[in-house]
């Protein structure tokens, strides 16, 4: 069985290249079924995969199988083979990335009909699909850098998909510089690595680490390279600011590759390498502040954004920082748990998203919106409970992982907790506020969109349909023991993690205090949801526009509690302007006036250095004399 | 030949490699500061003529004659690359009316 | 050496047929003639290599495998030249004929056993390249390039004849065994004119391979010269070079590596900053290529500094995948240069979106140069890499690997131009000779990206 492995990412990449270079002969249709057609297969055979990954280990092994394909390059005692790697971790990835792949082809059917570049779409989001499983099943670091960075391309070629629009060109550049400078972290630890422990394949490395003492020097270099690397891919601080620019790619690009799977490439290799991890507590503990860091301040932005996929941009941002903090505070399945259950609800609001834009023509800001759910009731109901879970409602998915999360670091660090709680807040009360804005109230919008809306066709209501029962029951995979349930996730992972936790110690939390946690997270989002709906249905407030004070508020005064003054001024008004603040400041400002900043250095530098080049021979010559003189100085010095 | 080489070994053979590296360096200043093309390539030439000459020394001390057989196929060499370098002098000539290397200055950054 | 006999006969052979206005047979009788080689090269793969001609030359591995590299890429670069050379010159046989000989040279330079034979093929291959860069007789900046390149390349010969003649003073012989044996000798009482003599030896074959900063012929004189020219230069007379600097430091100068790394260190780094950061600021494609050639150099020192059993290999490896994206780039620069009469990226607006194959087999050119996994260009610079960290230049690594991220940057400009940028513009026609290059190109790419042992086995 695991010998037809191979078979899984070939199928996407056959299907890029029939629809590369049938696109223009092949019909929609036809091209439509191809692209999704392979994905479904993959999965398919993903399933297979998985299901024999789970007899291995309910027969008690650790599921773990390597299968090489080719050798690649062997030169000396340098060998790197094509190989793949089945085990618990790559397998659920493996569901993940065709299945969530898989519907979000089928909704890019209905999606993009009306787009001229459609089966250039469907050959790059296959070839991205084939990538992914290369980064998700490569048995070793350079295998997965090869997916690391192909998935770096593809995103690249999709952002800038509709490159007629000069702004979307520059996001994918800024996709692709940020991307470059995690990989340049990787591309360096991979070699650090190699030269540590003498090879590139997980199975050779991590039992040689594993040997090695906590807090050793270059395990430190290597995790925390590997780190930069990861808050590129995963967009994390300072390496953030890409991914709400990268919305400029179509709908179902977003939900793929910048919600649902790239973006969490940076925690699947974090969890790949946790041994690694582990053994630098110091790196862990960076982990935990730039994740927690990144929640906060990404929720914070996310407060007064109002285009609907910026919303969602920041959210996915700020729920990969709590999947890095849930890496930094060691609970290795959580972060994982998260990075699935987030996938199903991620992928459903961002396609719902794109339903409700596409039956708005093409119009984002949700100021425009308003009372949508009669005339879109089933992108709104699977919306509504994409929603809930986020938020971290119970009993939906996103309940029981953020909960996981956040557990682990109440007992690692109090302060993590409150933060985390805090960011739980803003992302309850976020979200509500997306929906309310976009769902309730009155349609605020032109009569031209009014006349044509409509709610979507099926092959985009489907996969919402589908993502939302999976994202209202996903949290049943790993219910924690407090409340009874089995933990399954954490034990069919329990091989992957294994060395780690030998090293840490199991986790224990008191289960009177787990219910306290769980009891007060849950409360409060809902607690936030009624204060979103306080807001924006009850009052019926209207965000203003960009330039306006926000003294809007004050005027609708007339509706006043006097409480809501208070409030007013002491939490929602100083929140208003650290949102804007952190905005303009932080993330416009801040890392990509930074990043900016080295491009233009760097291109300046050569503006100033190629004047060297001056045409004149003379000048080379005498520049060349001056590179003899100085190297016979070097000799005589030397001799 | 072997008194020709006795009055060769007469001379010290640092003396050969200072007088040599200094036509060398003759030459390498020539072309640094000079800027009419001919001029350059004569300069040119007298750097290889001190290596030739170096080597007919080196030669002479070693008791081995295939330094001098280098020295022909430098003097070969040389003589190709001076055909060939008087025609692209020529060829520019015909096409700026100079033969000043400060014209050539079209190419650059 | 047969095979070498060969190409001179040829040569001279195509002027004949020049004379007798047979312009139509040129092209087979040369395609003929490299086949032949390549199969005489071939042939002695597996015999026991001895040096020949009183230890003139010597066909090796090394020297057959490089050997058939160039042959093959000038078959490439003969390929595209038709309708090139009809185009811009009534003398087509001597094209053929020059660049015949000037490959001849090449040949010599990385068989070389004894000092004398790689001054001679160096000649021989610079000679012939003067005539070549500067055979547009009107074109100003092809004159330009010419004499730079003349003056230049007859300045850089001085120090390399220099350098040979200390080496032969201070070890009395020009053979690479005697040099050898020379130091292992005298360990430690080496002649002062022995370490001058490296030292100029390297300012002369850094001036070959354009190291800075010796390399300031290098963008003038490829953006003058015709691209075909060009093209040459930059893959098949690159390669030769750097093999026959690596030969030349692989059999003698290994001993002294302690006096000479630090020098060739500092030429990398200058070569890699120097070619990456210019070719930054570029907007034309041709002379964004003639930096990124430099900083290619830059990348290929590497394998020379650190000297060892699999540099070789490594160097073998870069410079195929080099010089076969080379051809690829120049190819589809050629073509578009004939449709639009611009260099610029921009003249590569909406590429994409008429002629989808050509975009494609650009890009790959391009993602190889930059290095980007399942490439030729990712496996050359990966082995590249591994070899300097083998030997502990962290610091050397790291700063390779900024300059490959600032490569990725001028790469992409042309994919990006090519399928980002709309403009209004006609289908490029493509020749079959140019599609065969450009398939062959591409593939080889892709096949060597994906079983790098294709290559690797080789040295």
């Amino acid at each position: 069985m695991t010998d037809l492995i191979w078979i899984v990412p070939l199928l996407p990449f056959i299907g890029f290249l029939i629809n590369g270079i049938g696109r223009n002969i092949l019909g929609k249709p036809l091209i439509g079924i191809i692209g999704s057609g392979v994905v479904f297969v993959s999965f398919l055979l993903s399933c297979c995969l998985f299901s024999h990954v789970y007899d291995a280990r309910q027969a008690g092994g650790d599921g773990a199988f390597t299968v090489p394909i080719f050798e690649w390059i062997s030169a000396g005692k340098l060998s790197v083979g094509l190989s793949f790697m089945l085990d618990p971790l790559s397998s659920i990835m493996l569901l993940i990335v065709t299945g969530i792949g898989f519907l979000i082809h089928v909704y890019s059917i209905g999606y993009m009909s009306h787009d001229p570049g459609f089966g250039k779409f469907f050959s790059y989001l296959n070839l991205f699909i084939f990538f992914m499983l290369l980064l998700v099943l490569g048995s070793n670091y350079i295998v997965m850098f090869i997916g690391w960075e192909g998935v770096g391309l593809c995103s690249y070629l999709l952002i800038g998909f509709w490159y007629k629009n000069e702004a979307y060109a520059g996001a994918a550049k800024k996709a692709f510089v940020m991307n470059r400078i995690g990989d340049l972290g990787f591309l360096i630890a991979v070699f650090l690595i190699f030269t540590t422990f003498g090879s590139f394949e997980f199975s050779s490395i991590f039992p040689q680490a594993a040997g090695r003492v906590s807090g050793d020097g270059t395990l430190l270099l290597i995790t925390l390279l590997l780190f930069v690397a990861a808050t590129g891919k995963s967009a994390q601080i300072p390496l953030f600011t890409w991914l709400p620019d990268a919305m400029a790619g179509p709908t179902p690009v977003s939900a793929l590759i910048h919600a649902a799977t790239m973006v969490t490439a940076g925690i699947y290799m974090i969890a790949r390498s946790n041994i690694l991890f582990t053994l630098a507590p110091v790196t862990l503990q960076i982990v935990a502040g730039i994740g927690i860091a990144t929640a906060l301040l990404a929720a914070a932005i996310a407060l007064t954004q109002n285009d609907i996929k910026k919303v969602l941009a920041y959210s996915t941002v700020s729920q990969l920082g709590y999947m890095f903090l849930g890496l930094g505070v060691g609970a290795f399945t959580g972060a994982f748990f998260h990075v699935l259950t987030h996938a199903f609800f991620k992928a459903l609001l961002f396609l719902g998203a794109g339903s409700v834009i596409h039956a708005m023509s093409d119009e984002q800001d949700m100021r425009s919106m308003g009372g949508l759910k009669k005339k879109l009731p089933i992108t709104y109901i699977t919306m509504l409970i994409g929603t809930i879970a986020i938020s971290g409602i119970p009993p939906l998915s996103g309940f029981f992982s953020k909960d996981e999360i956040l557990a682990h670091a109440f007992v690692q660090n109090k302060v993590l907790w409150v933060l985390g709680f805090i960011g739980a807040l803003f992302t309850a009360f976020y979200m509500f506020r997306m929906l309310f804005l976009t769902f309730f109230g009155e349609f605020r919008g032109s009569k031209e969109q009014a006349h044509h809306l409509h709610e979507s066709p099926g092959s985009m209501t489907f996969p919402l349909i589908v993502l939302a029962i999976l994202a209202a029951f996903g949290g049943l995979l790993n219910i924690p023991a407090a409340l009874g349930g089995g933990e399954w996730l954490a034990h069919y992972l329990e091989p992957v993690f294994a060395a780690s936790t030998a090293k840490t110690g199991e986790f224990h939390l008191e289960h009177g205090t787990e219910y306290a946690l769980m009891a007060a997270s849950g409360i409060a989002a809902i607690i936030m949801a009624i204060w979103a709906y306080g807001t924006y249905v009850s009052k019926k407030t209207v965000p203003v526009a960009d330039g306006a004070e926000r003294s809007l508020l004050s005027r609708l005064s007339y509706h006043k509690f006097y409480i809501d003054e208070i409030y007013d001024a002491l939490i929602v008004r100083p929140l208003n302007k650290l949102s804007v603040f952190l905005y303009k400041v932080i993330d416009r400002a801040g890392i990509d006036g930074l990043v900016n900043g080295l491009g233009r250095t760097a291109e300046e530098s050569g503006k100033g250095i190629r004047l060297l080049q001056s045409g004149n021979v003379g000048f080379y010559i005498f520049m060349m004399v001056v590179g003899v003189i100085a190297l016979l100085v070097y000799g005589l010095i030397k001799i | 030949m072997e008194t020709v080489v006795t009055n060769l070994q007469g001379v010290p053979i640092n003396h050969y490699i200072l007088f040599c590296s200094i036509i060398f360096a003759i030459g390498v200043i020539g072309v640094l500061i000079r800027r009419n093309v001919i001029v350059i390539m004569m300069s040119v030439e007298l750097m290889l003529n001190s290596v030739n000459l170096l080597l007919a020394a080196f030669s002479a001390y070693k008791g081995d004659a295939s330094g001098q057989v280098f020295v022909f196929f430098v003097m070969a060499l040389a003589a190709a690359e001076v055909a060939v370098g008087l025609a692209i002098i020529v060829m520019v000539y015909r096409n700026t009316r100079s033969v000043d290397i400060n014209a050539l200055s079209r190419l650059k950054w | 050496m047969s095979a070498i006999i060969t190409l001179s006969l040829l040569a001279v052979l195509l002027l004949y047929l020049g004379l007798f206005k047979a312009k139509k047979a040129l092209l087979p009788v040369s395609l003929l003639g490299l086949l032949a080689a390549i199969v005489l090269y071939s042939i002695q793969w597996d015999t026991d290599a001895e040096p020949l001609y009183s230890g003139m030359v010597l066909f090796d591995h090394f020297a057959v495998a490089f050997s058939i590299l160039s042959l093959f890429i000038t078959g490439l670069v003969f390929l595209l030249s038709r309708d090139y050379f009809d185009s811009i010159s009534e003398h087509v046989a001597e094209y053929y004929a020059l660049i015949i000989f000037s490959l001849t040279g090449a040949l010599l330079v990385v068989s070389f056993h004894n000092l004398a034979m790689l001054f001679i093929g160096i000649e021989i291959m610079s000679v012939a390249l003067y005539i070549l860069v500067g055979i547009r007789k009107r074109d100003f900046s092809s004159n330009e390039a010419a004499l730079k390149y003349f003056l230049m390349g007859a300045f850089s010969t001085g120090f390399l004849l220099f350098g040979i003649t200390l080496i032969y003073g201070a070890t009395g012989s020009f053979d690479l065994t005697e040099i050898k044996n020379y130091l292992i000798a005298n360990p430690h009482s080496i002649s002062p004119l022995f370490y001058s003599g490296i030292l100029l030896l390297i300012i002369g074959l850094s001036f070959k391979v354009g190291a800075a900063p010796f390399h300031f012929w290098t963008p003038d004189v490829y953006e003058g010269a015709p691209i075909l020219i060009t093209t040459f230069m930059s893959t098949v007379v690159k390669t030769a070079a750097f093999a026959g600097f690596l030969r030349l430091f692989l059999t003698c100068f290994v001993p002294l590596q302690d006096f000479w790394a630090p020098v060739l260190l500092v030429i990398t780094v200058l070569t890699l900053f120097i070619g990456n950061i210019s070719a930054l600021a570029q907007q034309s494609f041709k002379r964004m290529l003639a930096y990124s050639s430099i900083s290619h150099a830059g990348y290929m020192l590497f394998g020379i500094l650190s000297i060892g059993a699999a540099s070789a290999g490594a160097i073998f490896v870069y410079s195929a995948a080099y010089s076969i994206a080379s051809v690829v780039a120049f190819a589809v620069l050629i073509l578009v240069k004939r449709s639009r009469g611009s260099e610029h990226f921009e003249a590569f607006n909406g590429l994409a979106a008429k002629n989808p194959y050509l975009a494609f087999t650009l890009s790959v050119a391009m993602l190889s140069l930059a290095g980007i996994p399942l490439t030729a260009g990712f496996v050359g610079k990966f082995m590249m890499f591994s070899g300097v960290l083998a030997n502990y230049h962290i610091v050397l690594l790291l700063l390779a690997v900024l300059n490959a991220a600032m490569g990725i940057y001028y790469y992409f400009r042309v994919i990006v131009a090519m399928y980002f940028r709309p403009a209004d513009r006609e289908e490029v026609t493509v020749n079959a000779n140019y599609k065969a290059v450009l398939f062959i190109g591409a593939l080889l790419t892709i096949a060597i990206g994906i079983f790098p042992s294709l290559l690797a086995g080789w040295l």
